[in-house]
């Protein structure tokens, strides 16, 4: 009998139920789609902080003080400390290395370049100093595990720009500043040759493309590695090391120093993806290497994101409130409209119990069936609003269906037993009778 | 029909009246509905164009956004600019300060109070505004502000940290610099540490820093930090190579692009969210009215049965719908943009602006919402009279 009073309301009206699941549907889609991109979206917003560069700077320990004016370092090929590259695949390996976005070391030499009219250094046509900075590009990392990754200086450095493209890994091409190539009337294809200032050895690099980088490269040249360590007669060295690390916004307790730490709170520190927890993991695991934290953008990060983080937990809760509202309203209206079924019901007997009972049961199983169509449809709506703004779709994760099936039934509940105890006072007579 | 204007207002609204009065808990969902809407529209319209100055004031801590350095000529490294560059850059851009340091480095070596080797080192001549919200003891106003004139009556300085390890310094020592056989002689007033080239340098007053190398009135580039969203920055950028045509003049790409796409992301989601709050905002206006459509059959057949045009009768319930959206709009924006003053300063720390111009936008959303929600009314167009008076409902 229960059954067949819940299959027949559903058969009298498919209409009204309709209009009322699809209510219902669309306010959980609403919170389904709210609740993943929300989730989403600190991971992806880190990531779009990335692109202000390395928050990390690996330099020699035993260094002497770089002679840094406007980004570049001065010293001789001589002065100084260097790094072995062949460690750097270390870094992958850190408890931490899933967090390490990016990574490109750095050699810096004085160079003389001339462009391929002239035949040798001695007689040039056009000849200028500039400094050659070998780095990274599309370089494959060999990982211990038998994978590769891929990262460069194009990945660190991502608001750089190469008109043409950039120089393939272990190659003789480079790629030149857009003011040195307009100095220097370069364009890509051409073909430079570069040499140290003290020796004529020199070396011919093929111009692959014209890099717009808004710092000092634009009057400069970027190379691989390996011909910046064989110009600087430095073989397998570089001088710093730039790291891209998604991190954590730092706390008070990030700033503590490590070495006055308990043993616990050790643990809790550097299992937090700080980056200075990230820096003295790095530091652990590349010998003779100073790590330090590129303050500026790491503080200015942390701060931004905090807030931006706070404004979309404000963002998801509004639209949480507005779903919610709808669902409550319409199963409110659900249950108002049915006024006179309820009377007749209990002028047949039916006790205020029985007949709240039969419509919740009604409620929740319209909930059920809106709520599993708007869950899809929140999905979907999630995976278009995460393509659209962060160009990604977010997952649908196991812990937004469980928050939404709660908040579903609980608001439907909500939303209908206000209605329902009204009901439950009405007088049968009354509305027999038509009033 | 004969029109009699005043009776027939005056019956209007009456009939308004009696149509809003009719349901009270109806009517206070409805307007529920229609002023949480609102309000959350305001909010979130509000937080949207108040994102777009916070953000920009939180990416001006980030130092410089635009870089003047000279021209580099063929075969030169140590250019440098004259100091009157500085004047030509405004003040002020739409009422915000423009933030200028003027720097001049020179390689010279340091030594310290009874040290004979010398720390060959960068000494960075500062002079300006002070640019960078920096992480260390002494975060306190401007640059000029910040070199204290010290008890020793020597000018102050400071010095990255790995400097001061190197030339072995403290704090209030005193600290001479050597290039070639010019001397001068500063008192450090902090040692800092940020992470950057700051760190292996010591930054003096730009005048010492001239006298040092012997090239008064030079400078090595002007970092600015210029106010406003990335467009603006870059309409200044082509001012400015307008009004210096002798130097270049370069944003610092990291950061006015990263700011650009922060703000877009945030943009483009709190707009995704009104327009969902004000489709959910919609149901459940619909919803309700559903109800008041079945309930208003009587009501209706009985107004055809008596004259009133079927045109007559929907205008009521539009006015109705207007007049309800016009309430719930007004209540719930007010509400609205009083909670984004206090969100903002739950968020950002500082209390949003009000936006007047998100007032009229909110209630005109909110009134398009309750008219849309209204659309089940129609229905009652096609009530026929002859069959209400005769009881079928």
């Amino acid at each position: 009998m229960f059954l067949r009073l819940v299959a027949d309301s559903f058969r009298r009206r498919p209409r009204h139920k309709l209009l009322t699941g699809a209510a219902l549907a669309l306010g959980i889609a609403v919170a389904t789609a709210a609740l993943s991109v929300s989730l989403d979206v600190g991971d992806r917003l880190a990531r779009e902080f990335r692109s202000l560069g390395a928050n990390l700077l690996v330099t020699p320990q035993a260094d002497s003080l770089p002679l840094e004016i406007a980004g570049v370092d001065y010293r001789p090929v001589d002065g100084g400390a260097y790094l072995p590259e062949s460690d750097l695949p270390k870094i992958k390996t850190v408890f931490w290395h899933n967090n390490i976005i990016a990574f490109s070391p750095v050699l810096e030499v004085g160079v003389q370049a001339w462009s391929s009219a002239s035949k040798n250094a001695l007689s040039p046509g056009v000849l200028s100093n500039a400094t050659l900075f070998g780095t990274w590009s599309n370089h494959q990392v060999p990982l211990p595990d038998g994978s590769k990754f891929e990262t460069g200086i194009d990945k660190t450095n991502s608001w750089w720009r190469v008109f043409g493209r950039w120089f393939s890994p272990d190659s003789g091409e480079c790629v030149v500043g857009e003011n040195f190539a307009k100095r220097n009337g370069l364009k890509a294809g051409d073909t430079l040759n570069v040499s140290t200032r003290s020796h004529v050895q020199s070396i011919s690099l093929r111009v692959t493309g014209l890099l717009s980088s808004s710092g000092p490269e634009d009057d400069g040249i970027v190379a691989p590695i390996a011909i910046a360590q064989q110009l600087a007669d430095k073989p397998g060295r570089y001088r710093k090391l730039y790291v891209s690390a998604l991190t954590k916004p730092e706390d008070d307790f990030a700033r503590r120093d490590p070495a006055t730490m308990q043993p616990d709170e050790l643990e809790r520190w550097s299992c937090s993806p700080y980056v200075s927890s990230i820096a003295y993991s790095i530091k652990q695991t590349l010998p003779g290497a100073d790590v330090r934290v590129i303050r500026r953008v790491a503080e200015g990060e942390g701060r931004i994101l905090t807030r931006v983080r706070t404004l979309l937990w404000l963002v998801t809760f509004a639209s949480l409130l507005a779903a919610a509202l709808a669902v409550g309203a319409s199963s409110a209206a659900s249950v108002i409209e049915r006024r006179t079924e309820i009377g007749l019901m209990k002028a047949l007997g039916a006790g205020s119990h029985m007949v709240g009972f039969l419509l919740c049961a009604e409620q929740l199983l319209l909930a059920l069936v809106a709520g599993a169509v708007g869950y899809t449809l929140g999905i979907l709506l999630a995976g278009a609003v995460g393509a659209k703004i962060f160009g990604a779709a977010p997952q649908p994760s196991l812990l937004v269906l469980l928050i939404i099936l709660l908040l579903a039934g609980l608001v439907t509940l909500v939303g209908s037993a206000v209605p329902l105890r009204r009901a439950a006072r009405y007088e049968p007579a009354p509305i027999l009778r038509g009033e | 029909m004969p029109h009699v204007p005043t009776n027939n207002r005056t019956m209007f609204w009456r009939i308004i009246r009696g149509l809003l009065g009719s349901n009270r808990s109806r009517l206070l969902v409805v307007l529920l509905a229609l002023g949480t809407g609102a309000a959350i529209t305001a909010a979130l319209l509000n937080l949207q164009v108040d994102a777009k100055r916070r953000l920009t004031t939180e990416f001006r801590a980030f130092g410089a956004n635009i870089v003047v350095s000279p021209r580099q000529v063929s075969g030169s490294n140590s250019n440098t600019l004259d100091y009157s560059v500085r004047q030509r850059i405004p003040t002020d851009l739409q009422g915000q300060h423009v933030g200028v340091l003027a720097a001049l480095y020179v390689v010279a070596d340091a030594f310290g109070p009874g040290s004979q080797t010398a720390s060959r080192l960068v000494v960075a001549g500062e002079s300006g505004d002070y640019l960078y919200a920096e992480i260390t003891p002494h975060n306190s106003g401007s640059h000029g502000g910040i070199f204290v004139s010290s008890s020793s009556g020597k000018p102050g300085c400071w010095v990255g940290i790995r400097a001061a390890q190197h030339a072995h310094l403290k704090t209030r020592d005193l600290l001479t610099l050597r290039m070639e056989s010019r001397e001068e002689i500063c008192e450090v007033d902090y040692i800092r540490s940020v992470g950057g080239p700051e760190d292996d340098q010591i930054t003096v007053p730009l005048d010492m820093a001239q006298r040092l190398a012997a090239l008064p009135g030079r400078i090595s580039l002007l970092q600015i930090s210029a106010p406003g969203t990335t467009a603006a920055i870059n309409r200044n950028i082509v001012d400015l190579t307008r009004l210096i045509p002798d130097a270049d003049v370069h944003p610092l790409r990291q950061f006015t692009e990263t700011q650009a796409n922060i703000y877009n992301r945030i943009s483009g989601l709190l707009t995704a969210t009104v327009a969902l709050v004000l489709v959910l905002t919609t149901l459940c206006v619909m919803a309700a009215m559903t109800n008041v459509a079945m309930e208003r059959k009587n009501d209706v057949g009985l107004m055809k049965a008596i004259g009133g045009a079927t045109r007559r009768v929907l205008r009521l319930f539009l006015a109705e719908a207007a007049l309800l959206g016009l309430t719930g709009g007004i209540l719930g924006a007010t509400v609205g943009l009083v909670l984004s003053v206090v969100l903002g300063k739950a968020i950002f720390g500082v209390a949003a602006r009000l936006r007047l111009v998100v007032y009229p936008v909110a209630v005109i959303l909110t009134i398009i919402v309750s008219i849309v929600g209204a659309y089940p009314l129609r229905r009652l167009a096609n009530v026929r009279p002859a069959s209400v008076l005769r009881g079928e409902a």
